[in-house]
């Protein structure tokens, strides 16, 4: 009797120690495996602003995902992101038609972002920019 | 508790798991002397485990080309969050493993359990130890720096040694005639998927045959030290009236996984750099040989015993007998007699074997 509540103890100490330990080693794998947020992978994109063609588009890679800047006829500079409010496709920008195609169901989306047709449920979310000395800079 | 009974007697009935249990753990009876020492293959299983984890989870960051191989290992280190931990994990593990190693073959060795009828659980173990080294040294080229690359310029050129073949063999090893971008394609592949897989067979062949031939009894606090063995017929070799695995030995095998945590995670936290000169930490340059380029520290015995012979491939043939003859120590050593002290030439063998060898160590060190 005596030896085993000894044994008990040891066993109780060590499987507390053993958990304690697991524990501890979930956090910084979970950390290690995590993508990284937006604050480490730095927050604004800069370009000139000759990088988008006269009434063309320009895409980017904008806080690990893809935004898209566009010069409409006019002579205006919008920016959005490139992201289709549907399922997730990349949209494209048809410069005779003068609106935003997104190749996967045919969603399409006005020069300012509005749902002109197809599945997509919501408009294409606006970036913020600003233009300073010929540089775009968004976010 | 009612739900939780149903739920166990659900898989009893399928499995049969309590006598599973009672065949292995709490009827599995080992000796009454058993020792500390027993516990260190437990331990070596828990460090490879460790190994495995960490090497999956740096092959995510990890880039296995010559070009980004140094700046990926450099980005785990400094930008990765716990990158530090998990590769320090992985470098410090290595070396723990080829030092538990050793201590696990000391004290086979020490209480004589190679003898037969364990022959071949000495076999396989001895092939473990040299896959081992063989990982260490393919994944020491890995993160690509100075060290790296002239550590195994240095290794694989004594391979070059060996007459007729071994200029072919050494070419075969590099992928070419130096050490360059082909030699980390062969390196990354025998250390993330060929080695492991045979380190993960053998252990499990050398758990099989201690299974199926029993665990030894050590010499010690016994009177009758001899080999009862006959060699007659297959008899595994049970211990009536021992003490049970569960949960006995398996609290002696948690303390002693226990203690070797804290001394892992002391190098890793305290000292981690032990493991890492300064060329670890330059990108490799196959223009500039860096000065006194050492190999680790289980490779510098060998180093020097290859440095004060004439010639290289006497170095490398001595080296090649003390290996062969220690692979087939069980079926030299054919004495009866387990206990040392009643082994005086044994003995002194042993206590020589280990004085020259650190001298070895020692002297590589500062020579
Ligand atoms: C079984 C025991 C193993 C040993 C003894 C071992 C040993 C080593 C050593 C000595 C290094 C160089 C250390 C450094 O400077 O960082 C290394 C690196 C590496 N190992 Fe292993 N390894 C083992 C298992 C594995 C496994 C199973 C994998 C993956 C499946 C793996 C993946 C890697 C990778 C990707 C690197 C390069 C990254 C780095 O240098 O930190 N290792 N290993
Ligand atoms: S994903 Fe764009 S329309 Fe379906």
């Amino acid at each position: 009797m005596q030896s085993s509540s000894r044994r008990t103890f040891l066993g109780i100490c060590l499987g507390g120690l053993a958990a304690a330990g697991a524990a501890t080693a979930t956090w910084p794998v979970i950390r290690y495996l995590s993508p990284r947020s937006v604050e480490e992978t730095g927050g604004k994109v800069s370009f000139p602003e000759s990088d988008v063609p006269a009434d063309g588009a320009k895409f980017f890679d904008f806080r690990g995902t893809t935004g898209v800047v566009v010069r409409t006829k006019s002579g205006q500079l919008v920016a959005f992101s490139a992201i289709c409010t549907h399922l997730g496709c990349i949209v494209q920008w048809e410069k005779d038609k003068q609106d935003f195609l997104c190749p996967c169901h045919a969603g399409r989306y006005s020069p300012d972002g509005a749902v002109i047709a197809g599945p997509p449920p919501k408009p294409l979310p606006r970036l913020p920019f600003s233009v300073t000395n010929g540089l775009i800079t968004v976010g | 508790m009612m739900i939780m009974k149903r739920i166990s007697e659900w898989f009893e009935v399928r499995l049969g798991y309590k006598e599973l249990a009672e065949k292995h753990l709490t009827g599995y009876l080992l000796p009454r002397n058993i020792n500390a020492w027993y516990s260190l293959g437990s331990v070596l299983l828990v460090i490879f485990g460790i190994q495995v984890l960490t090497g999956i989870l740096l092959l995510i960051y990890y880039v296995p080309d010559a070009d980004k191989a140094f700046r990926s290992v450099t980005a785990i280190m400094n930008d990765v969050p716990y990158g530090w931990l998990i590769r320090m994990c992985h470098a410090v593990g290595s070396n723990m493993m080829v030092a538990v190693l050793l201590l696990h073959m000391l004290s086979t060795l020490f209480m004589g359990s190679y003898k037969s009828p364990r022959e071949l659980n000495w076999l396989t173990g001895f092939i473990l130890f040299n896959l081992v080294l063989g990982i260490s040294l393919s994944g020491y080229l890995l993160p690509w720096s100075q060290l790296s690359f002239w550590a195994t310029t240095v290794a694989t050129n004594s391979a070059g040694a060996i007459p007729i073949i071994g200029d072919y063999l050494m070419q075969f090893l590099r992928g070419g005639k130096l050490v360059g971008p082909p030699t980390l394609g062969r390196f990354f592949a025998a250390h993330v998927a060929l080695l492991p897989l045979a380190i993960a067979g053998l252990i499990g062949a050398h758990l099989f045959l201690l299974e199926r031939i029993g665990v030894s009894a050590p010499p010690f606090g016994l009177k009758e030290t001899k080999n009862s063995w006959q060699g007659d017929q297959f008899r595994h070799e049970d211990h009536p009236g021992g003490i049970p695995f569960f949960p006995d030995y398996l609290l002696q095998d948690a303390t002693s996984i226990m203690i070797y945590l804290a001394v892992f995670f002391s190098v890793v936290f305290f000292s981690p750099n032990i493991f890492f000169p300064v060329t670890a930490f330059m990108p490799a340059d196959p223009f500039r040989t860096p000065a006194h380029i050492k190999p680790e520290w289980y490779f510098l015995a060998n180093y020097q015993t290859l440095k004060i012979f004439p010639s290289e491939l006497l170095g490398l043939m001595v080296q090649g007998a003390v290996m062969t003859f220690l692979a087939l120590l069980p079926f030299i050593d054919r004495g009866k007699e387990r206990h040392p002290l009643k082994r005086p030439i044994f003995l002194a063998c042993f206590v020589g074997g280990i004085i020259i060898y650190l001298g070895m160590t020692i002297w590589g060190h500062y020579s």
